[in-house]
């Protein structure tokens, strides 16, 4: 049996982020995924590495900390962030605005200029009052008949991709990463844990780890499994769904108000815009969900409210997380608290096991720093120092020269472009690949410059084990083409680079295309909807 | 004739042969130009690999089954009586592309290792059927290019041995060299094996890799876009071995050299083709708008195809783009055009895998091709569909699509010539 100092459940943020910082502070680590990275609430969340300027009202706290927060993760993984310039815009039902509506502008400066007191904490500039005439020329596409606007700036990220980078740093300070691996059981004795079970679900294989610690970081499945060791992991969950649309609608991101009143935004990220997010109580299964008809209807509609152009964009998916909200009773979704809490075990009679819950993606850093703090006294070991807000995660080392590194390997400058963006200064070796095999200058998604190098590159070095786990690493198969042209010469590099048999590469494309398909179902119209026809002739029916 | 596919091409031929003046317009390629490249007409669905391809359904017994069990499908409406007729017109009117009409099953390995069940196939493809093919099939893909692994194809062959397939093997064989090659699309690799000289060196670079004993290459589906120019042949010839390409994903060569050939074909027979768009709004009170010229027609043909075709649009209801004749699903045994108002949820199944109403959504037509109005009866005594703008069937997925565009095309034609 292999023994551990602590066992980390769940590979979203905070499981691979609390990995690291253990590993980092000399820890040994197992870490059990039941999929792959990023795939709960961490992928899909809004991706932003925000100050939480929303929660300021209620929790100031959790804003400094947000803002402090994301000031370090841009020190570590500069490549991964991207500025998001947000407009909150003012209307007015008449044609001169009314006293109360003057007085609601001039609260929201006050707040903005209180939240700028935080944003020089994350690199951001000061918000920005626009007048009616500046904000058209920033936004064309808003809808008539707003007074202006406040400007004030977030970040956004590639979650995914930050999961990756943690596992793959704790993976170098020595800790063992194991996805597709559920732990099933956890083991007990006396009144404390002292291990899990755990089940590969690719090869069926089971085992045991000891540890002394277990950390649940399970997102929305922790109740579940602190049911395993006869714990109560008290949380309010919230599905959230988001929708993407096949290119950038705006240059900013608007907040817009659903038929409800609650706010909700549309940004640009990446290539693309993201509509988001719906907040519900949630009581069924995180493993069976879906996006509803309603709920893209209501997205798309709130989105239209204020950029009208939407109303007919191309959704390419809609896609959903579970947020694993601290629980109340009483206030809606949106009023819930974003702050985390640790929760012990031992007066359920599991002393070792440790839960996390609540907490943000903005602030995962300083959450495992928390939980590795906790972790070492728990182990009865001294306090060490912290150092993941210091030491670059993988990529984030060096900045790219974008252009010097296209014309070194002569690939346009576009796709080096987006490979830099995901891989940070690994880029380099990514496209070192195409100078000793030039077939992998084979550009597999010109929409999101994927080369067959980079698909290479994660099978070889990013812990691939399923071909869908490509989704997650370079948005394989994700954009509005679903496929059609990278899935099957991706599923080919696979079965070369993993050793797959013919069938188990059509197995695996299989079950890529079927997880693209759950995400279109139900925004399947228009343009998208074409593309669905030429997908299933080239992939349905079996072939 | 809206609609240059295999339906309204069909169609057009099939009128013209009947004695009418025919004008063809067609805004662009559509499905048939971005099909694998064979005909299918009625796979042997319940079959499993292991049954021997002589004791496989013969496609019109399996047609006339799959009419039976399935109502709604173009074959159960149209009746499958003329379907040997109308394949047989096809395969003559494409003499040098396809090979000729004999109610019997090709089994043709596919781009991505699948095995497809063809009742009419192009030249290029005959060397490759499983069913005929005798001695040792060699895959063999290219070594500089990333998009044809002859793998999966050597395992498809092996997969079918069961049902009397022939052993395989694969190989790569360097194609022209040079690091330009690992990048080219597959219609320009088709382009670059019509240059002079290149088709030879593939061959003998094919020839140099053969497995002993291989009896027939199975090689990308890239062997040229224009058939004059004899790539296939010139190929063959250097390699030695019989040689045939397998189906192809999208961008299909095979499937623009069948877009080509029908061009070619109905540009003979004496048909006008027009490119651009058709709108149909006043038809028949005002004449119908063909590239923004106004025409007189006594009969109108929508072949218009699908979603790809562009017959069918959906922007929060299906439609049919021309006239907005009403749209009929099913789902679950209950058929209307009530449902296709439905949520897209509604007319989809979780499983990607399973048959999809949405895809399968269409007009319905009545037994003469003509399509039905809101009340049940046909639109026009003188309006007709053919092809895939007509549902009942999921024509990207289920194995039938271009059969059925030959079948309807070749009523249609004929109706709407009568
Ligand atoms: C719609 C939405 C939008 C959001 N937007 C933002 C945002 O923009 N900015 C922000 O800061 N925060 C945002 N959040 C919050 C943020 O995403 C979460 O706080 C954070 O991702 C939680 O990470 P986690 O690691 O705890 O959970 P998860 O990412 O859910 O990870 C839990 C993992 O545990 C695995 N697992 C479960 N059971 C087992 C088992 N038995 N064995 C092994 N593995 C198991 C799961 O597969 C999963 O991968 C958003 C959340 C949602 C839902
Ligand atoms: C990727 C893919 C692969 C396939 N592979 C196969 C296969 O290997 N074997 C098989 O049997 N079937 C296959 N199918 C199905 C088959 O291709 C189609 O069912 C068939 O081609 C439909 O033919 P059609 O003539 O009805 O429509 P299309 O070929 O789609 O033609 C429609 C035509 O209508 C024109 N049009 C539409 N509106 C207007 C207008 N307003 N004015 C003027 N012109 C207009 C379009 O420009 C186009 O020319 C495949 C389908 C797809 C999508």
């Amino acid at each position: 049996m292999e023994r551990f100092d602590v066992i980390v459940v769940g590979g979203g943020v905070n499981g691979t982020g609390t990995a690291r910082d253990c590993a980092m502070r000399g820890l040994s680590v197992l870490l059990l995924e039941k999929q792959d990275l990023g795939c709960g609430a961490s992928g899909g969340s809004s991706g932003m590495i925000h100050g939480g300027v929303r929660y300021m009202l209620s929790d100031r706290k959790v804003t400094e900390l947000a803002c402090r927060d994301s000031g370090y993760i841009q020190r570590i993984v500069p490549h991964l962030l991207f500025r998001i310039p947000f407009l909150v815009p003012f209307a007015s039902k008449g044609e001169r605005a009314r006293l109360e509506e003057r007085a609601e502008w001039y609260a929201f400066e006050v707040y903005f200029g209180a939240y700028d007191q935080y944003q020089p904490l994350k690199r951001s500039k000061p918000s920005v009052r626009l007048g009616a005439e500046e904000l058209y020329r920033v936004e064309p596409g808003l809808r008539p008949g707003l007074h202006g606007a406040i400007a004030f700036d977030e970040w956004g990220i590639d979650a995914n991709r930050l999961c990756l980078g943690n596992a793959l740093s704790a993976e170098t300070h020595g800790a063992r990463i194991r996805t597709w691996t559920e732990a099933r059981e956890v083991l007990r004795r006396d009144g404390r844990v002292t291990g899990v079970r755990w089940r590969d679900a690719l090869t069926g294989e089971v085992g045991e780890a000891e540890a002394p610690v277990v950390f649940n970081a399970s997102g929305a499945w922790s109740p579940a499994f602190g049911r395993r060791a006869g714990a109560r992991v008290p949380m309010r969950p919230g599905k959230g769904v988001h929708l993407t649309l096949d290119r950038r609608w705006s240059d900013y991101g608007v907040l817009c108000t659903a038929v409800d009143g609650r706010q909700m935004f549309l940004m640009p990220h990446e290539n693309e815009s993201i509509v988001g997010t719906t907040d519900d109580d949630f009581y069924g299964d995180p493993d069976d969900i879906e996006a509803t008809h309603d709920e893209v209807q209501y997205l798309l509609e709130g989105a239209a409210s204020m950029v009208p152009g939407v109303a007919r964009s191309r959704i390419t998916r809609a896609w959903w997380g579970v947020r694993t909200t601290l629980h109340a009773y009483g206030p809606n979704e949106d009023a819930l608290s974003r702050d985390h809490r640790l929760l012990e075990h031992a007066a359920d009679g599991a002393a070792g096991l440790l839960s996390i819950v609540g907490g943000k993606l903005a602030s995962y850093r300083a959450q495992a720093e928390d939980a590795t703090d906790l972790i070492l006294s728990l182990l009865g070991r001294a306090p060490a120092a912290c150092h993941t807000h210091e030491e670059p995660l993988p990529g984030g080392e060096a900045p790219v020269d974008v252009a010097a590194l296209a014309s070194r390997h002569g690939v346009a400058e576009p796709v080096a472009g987006r490979i830099a963006y995901r891989h940070g200064a690994r880029a380099e070796e990514v496209l070192r690949l195409c100078d000793e095999d030039p077939r992998l200058r084979l550009v597999l998604c010109k929409g999101e410059g994927i080369l067959a190098a980079e698909v290479v590159h994660c099978l070889r070095h990013e812990r691939v084990r399923r071909l869908q786990d490509l989704r997650r690493r370079c948005k394989l198969s994700v954009g509005s083409c679903g496929g059609l042209d990278c899935a099957r010469p991706a599923a080919q590099l696979a079965a070369r680079e993993l050793s797959w048999s013919p069938e188990q590469a059509r197995a695996e494309l299989a079950d890529l295309l079927e997880a693209g398909w759950r995400e279109r179902r139900a925004v399947l119209d228009g343009h998208q909807l074409v593309q669905e026809e030429l997908l299933r002739g080239v992939f349905g029916g079996g072939a | 004739m809206v609609g240059g596919g295999m339906a309204g091409a069909i169609a057009a031929l099939a009128a013209r042969e009947a004695g009418a003046s025919v004008l063809l317009a067609r805004r662009g390629p559509g499905g048939t130009a971005l099909s694998g490249g064979a005909v299918g007409v009625a796979p042997d669905a319940g079959a499993p690999s292991t049954v021997p391809f002589a004791l496989r359904l013969r496609p019109m017994e399996a047609a006339r089954r799959l009419a039976a069990l399935r109502p709604a499908h173009p074959y159960a409406i149209a009746g499958v009586g003329r379907l040997a007729e109308a394949l047989d017109f096809a395969a003559r009117a494409l003499p040098g592309l396809l090979a000729p009409f004999e109610d019997r099953s090709r089994f043709l390995v596919t781009a991505g290792g699948g095995v497809a069940e063809c009742g009419l196939c192009q030249r290029s493809q005959v060397a490759g059927d499983l069913a005929l093919a005798r001695g040792l099939v060699a895959a063999v893909g290219f070594r500089g290019h990333l998009g044809f692994d002859a793998r999966p194809w050597a395992a498809a062959v092996a997969g079918m041995a069961a049902a009397g397939a022939p052993p395989s093997a694969w190989a790569e064989a360097e194609l022209f060299g040079g690091p330009e090659e690992g990048t080219l699309a597959p219609h320009e690799l088709a382009r670059a094996l019509e240059r002079p000289g290149a088709a030879e060196a593939a061959g003998a670079a094919v020839r140099a890799v053969l497995p002993a004993g291989a009896a027939v290459a199975l090689l990308p589906p890239v062997l040229g876009l224009d058939p004059a120019v004899r790539v296939l042949e010139r190929l063959a010839a250097a390699a030695g071995v019989p040689v045939a390409e397998t189906l192809a994903d999208v961008p299909s060569v095979p499937g623009l050299r069948l877009q080509a050939a029908l061009e070619a074909r109905l540009a003979a027979a004496g048909v006008e083709l027009v490119s651009g768009k058709v709108e149909l709004g006043g038809w028949p009170r005002r004449p119908l708008l063909v590239a923004g010229q106004e025409r007189e027609a006594r009969a109108v043909v929508l072949a218009s195809g699908r979603f790809v075709g562009g017959g069918l649009v959906r922007h929060g209801e299906l439609r049919e783009a021309l006239l907005g004749l009403p749209v009929e699903a099913t789902v679950g045994g209950e058929s209307g055009t009530r449902l296709a108002g439905r949520p897209a949820p509604s007319l989809t199944r979780p499983e990607r895998r399973a048959p999809q109403p949405l895809l399968a959504a269409g007009l319905r037509v009545d037994a003469a091709m003509r399509p039905l109005g809101e009340s049940g009866q046909p639109a026009h005594p003188r309006l007709f569909a053919a092809g895939a703008v007509i549902g009942g069937y999921e024509n990207a997925a289920d194995g039938t699509g271009l059969g059925a565009a030959i079948l309807t095309g070749y009523l249609a034609g004929k109706a709407a010539a009568g």
